[in-house]
């Protein structure tokens, strides 16, 4: 159905640009700011900025080399 | 540990400058629409001279790559800045992508009018092999 396309179209763009958003903010204009003001309570503490985009590649690699290892042995499994 | 060990305004200035003489190395594309790169027919995506744009893309990223390495080996940027660079182009590129799906999925040409004629023929090709004596058979 339609809407349901736009509707999943609309999700991915708002996560998308929330994510550049936040990790823009994180990354560059935060360390301008002074350690003692009310926007840090929003933000983790900035060593997770490298942390977490690291981890989730990491994730991601091995997902797919799990989702590569089973298509060959499937294929393998059939060709015997 | 990463930002905390001797971090200074002026270093992470120095960054930004950086990013933002990126975007300006950035007009090696001009000319080429970032918005071009989507889905026009459901099947086929286009690029105008793909080999010259992943050329300049390569030459873009070395550039880039050689003036960061640069400025670490100089100790113009503190050694604990050293993954900012690559890990904030790797981000917004994954972002870009998944806006620019987004964006396509949502301009999506659904075509209402043909969808409506392709059933009407495919009711007239039933019919006409029906009367040929061929069963169509679905449903």
């Amino acid at each position: 159905m339609e809407l349901a396309d736009r509707a999943v179209g609309f999700l991915l763009t708002f996560t998308s640009l929330s994510i550049f958003t936040y990790y823009t903010f994180w990354v560059i204009i935060l360390p301008f700011v002074d350690s003692d003001n009310f926007i840090h309570n929003y933000f983790l503490p900035q060593e997770y900025a490298i942390l977490i985009p690291v981890c989730a590649g990491v994730v991601l690699l091995s997902l797919l080399c799990i989702f590569i290892g089973l298509v060959l042995l499937k294929s393998k499994k059939k060709k015997a | 540990m990463l930002f905390t060990s001797f971090y200074s305004p002026a270093s992470h200035w120095l960054c930004i400058s950086f990013f933002l003489s990126c975007t300006v190395l950035l007009h090696l594309f001009k000319g080429f629409k970032w918005f071009e790169i989507k889905i026009r027919t459901p099947e086929l995506v286009f690029i105008a001279n793909p080999v010259k744009h992943v050329l300049k893309l390569l030459s873009l990223l070395v550039v880039i790559s050689a003036l960061w390495i640069g400025l670490l080996q100089a100790s113009i940027i503190p050694q604990s800045h050293t993954w900012l660079l690559p890990i904030y182009f790797i981000v917004s590129l994954g972002c870009y992508g998944l806006f620019m799906v987004g964006v396509g999925l949502m301009r999506f040409p659904t075509c209402p009018q043909e969808a409506l004629l392709l059933q009407q023929d495919i009711a007239e090709a039933k019919d006409f092999l029906k009367q040929k004596g061929v069963d169509v058979g679905s449903n």
